[in-house]
């Protein structure tokens, strides 16, 4: 899966104009650089060699655990990797638990008081959460938390200045909130369909007729029931998450991997690009086991072949 | 009339309308009938015709589009007379009735069990709720109420899912749940439908030796004539939210007293008469409750129709236990069994 991924993303950035080379001259340099000049260059950078070779150079340089190097600006890319990896889990981490918290809860309130006020405009805001894209939350957020009411910086993610961990709270408010709304909006409308289904099963009758109390039943025998799709659901849409961290990450100049993914493939850096598609490949493939892992955790039907 | 004193509850003149698209449904429309300890009333009747709604208006169960609009349903609770209708409905006196006195057990046990916790822990909320017993009391209670119900190896089922379960064991899981208190009455929501007919057996013997050792009353809904035969102390049968009929089995079952218990029991193929014996349907189906037949519920169905039957008939009391709810029951039960010899 992997191998067969590496090679799409290898070809695709093939067949993308311009190279590497192209994009370190300056557009003052262009005009006076000759030809012979550049050629040199492409061979210092082994970019004239075949496509096949160059593919098959970067995979067992990779399998031996060799990132290489950036050709933009010559750091090791396990350096950058390992500057901007921490940035975005923060970042998405963040963001993954308070839409997985918020969402579920504003679905199962959505769900129990169904048809109510409160449920028809969360409805409204979960469409609204849905289709807007982030990156206009992200402005609308800056200019209005940031610009306006001045309760939080407009981007970036660490200062000089900081010290302690709660001095860099401000900075994560707005990215993840952003992140995440469009998650919470996903999970709640899951979430409320998946409790109302569970709600309406003769299991819940049986529970009612068992004399516990209402909040006892629609938590230990509807939710915990509601659950389980919500689960997949959500571990379906962490590439979502992490596509979305990519823009919000540009938006709020956080530095994460998402910015960095942006600037390298503007920039034709190959391994960089490589290295960094290849994480999030590794990242999905991750989730999807993560998932099935938890879902045998709260579901006992899935667990199978246990004595 | 038998003592007072063995009525375990009685519902009088019972009335649960149902409220869908501004139309009202009729669901249970008048019902009064008497549950004796230790004693089984079955509720039999056509799909439709009232006997689930009846179940859950007792347990307070009943779905947000309906309410009981008139009408008592009085609880014996010791030497205390509880209206359960006055109760509210998810309120802590309805609850705490719910389970520990009244118990229910229902249709299909596929559904009934929540999938994702053990029997035991389902069996043990019951248990919580209603006694004071410790985790340990609690564990052992269950596994005894297990190995009640001749379910095998009681101490490990009762940490296995209810997928693990077939569906026999499942009812006897459902059960010793709605046992775990020693109800005063169980209501059994057509309890052996889902299932094969040698667990059927099994499911009422085990309802039956319940009975005679805890003194509870059972009121059994079904529709099966077979079933009603064999367990029935007492019958009363529904059609359109009334009672039609009601006695001791034997009045019900060989004295038929009103043309639609005449008809269901005609309509019971018998085994052994083979394939060629004549069963005589009812004819026609249930009236849309929303267009309700004025007079007799029954009367566009019934041979013996006439024009009194456009006044809907009053319950009538034939003898001391069979009551009936027709114009022309006289006649009817002459025309083919003589004159009444009591």
């Amino acid at each position: 899966m992997l191998l067969v991924i590496s090679f799409l993303v290898y070809l695709g950035l093939e067949l993308a104009p311009g190279d590497a080379v192209s994009h370190m001259i300056s557009p003052e340099l262009a005009s006076t650089i000759t030809a012979e000049q550049l050629n040199a260059m492409r061979e210092a950078y082994g970019l004239n060699q075949s496509f096949l070779t160059r593919y098959w150079l970067w995979l067992t340089s990779m399998i031996q655990g060799d990132m290489g190097y950036s050709m933009a600006g010559g750091v090791a890319i396990s350096e950058i990797m390992a500057k901007t990896i921490p940035a975005t889990l923060e970042l998405s981490i963040v963001a993954l638990i308070f839409s997985t918290i918020i969402g579920c809860s504003l679905g199962v309130i959505s769900a129990l008081k169904r048809g109510s006020g409160t449920d028809n405009s969360l409805t409204v805001a979960g469409m609204a959460g849905v289709s807007i894209p982030e990156f206009f939350f992200g402005l609308v957020a800056i200019l209005l938390f940031a610009i306006e009411l001045r309760w939080l910086p407009v981007g970036g993610r660490l200062l000089p200045h900081y010290e302690t961990v709660w001095d860099r709270i401000p900075n994560i408010v707005l990215p993840s909130m952003v992140l995440a709304l469009m998650m919470t909006a996903g999970a709640m409308r899951y979430a409320r369909s998946s409790m109302l289904d569970v709600l309406s099963r003769e299991f819940i009758t049986t529970a009612r007729s068992k004399g516990m109390p209402e909040w006892r039943i629609n938590i230990l025998h509807g939710f915990r029931v509601a659950l389980t799709p919500v689960v997949v659901l959500i571990g379906f849409r962490l590439p979502l998450l992490i596509g979305g961290s990519t823009i919000i990450e540009q938006v709020y100049q956080w530095p994460g991997i998402g910015s960095m993914f942006i600037r390298s493939v503007r920039a034709s850096d190959y391994p960089l690009v490589m290295t960094i598609s290849l994480m999030y490949v590794f990242v999905v493939l991750t989730a999807s086991l993560v998932i099935d892992i938890l879902t045998a955790l709260i579901d006992p039907r899935v667990r199978l072949g246990k004595e | 009339m038998s003592d007072k004193n063995d009525i375990a509850l009685s519902v009088r003149n019972l009335k649960t309308f149902f409220y869908t698209n501004n139309r009202c449904n009729k669901a249970v429309n008048g019902v009064s009938f008497d549950v004796k300890k230790g004693k089984t009333l079955c509720i039999v009747g056509e799909s439709g015709c009232g006997k689930s709604v009846t179940a859950a208006t007792i347990m307070q169960l009943l779905p947000t589009l309906s309410r009981i609009e008139e009408g008592e349903i009085i609880f014996q609770k010791d030497d205390k007379k509880i209206n359960i209708e006055k109760l509210e409905k998810n309120g802590k006196e309805m609850r705490s009735i719910r389970g520990s006195d009244i118990a229910m057990i229902f249709q299909d046990p596929m559904t009934a069990l929540n999938p994702v916790y053990t029997v035991g822990f389902q069996i043990s909320e019951n248990l919580k709720y209603h006694t004071n017993l410790n985790k340990k009391q609690i564990r052992e209670k269950c596994i005894s109420l297990l190995s009640d119900m001749g379910i095998p190896l009681p101490e490990k089922r009762v940490d296995e899912y209810p997928h693990s379960y077939s569906g026999g064991m499942r009812q006897r899981a459902m059960i010793a749940m709605a046992m775990a208190c020693n109800p005063k009455i169980l209501i059994a929501d057509e309890p052996t439908t889902a299932l094969d007919v040698t667990i059927q057996a099994q499911i009422f013997e085990l309802m039956d030796r319940l009975k005679k050792e805890n003194d509870t009353a059972i009121i059994l809904i079904t529709h099966d004539m077979g079933v009603v035969a064999e367990l029935a102390d007492n019958v009363a049968v529904m059609y359109m939210g009334n009672i039609v009929e009601a006695g001791t089995a034997d009045d019900v079952l060989r004295r038929p007293t009103h043309p639609y218990t005449k008809a269901l029991l005609e309509s019971v193929p018998v085994l052994g008469r083979g394939k060629d014996q004549e069963i005589n349907p009812i004819k026609g189906s249930t009236p849309d409750p929303y267009n309700r037949p004025v007079g007799c519920q029954f009367a566009p169905r019934c041979n013996w129709k006439t024009e009194s039957c456009d006044v809907m008939p009053e319950i009538e009391q034939i003898n001391e236990t069979h009551q009936i709810r027709c114009h022309k029951y006289e006649q009817f039960f002459e025309s083919y069994n003589g004159k009444r010899d009591t």
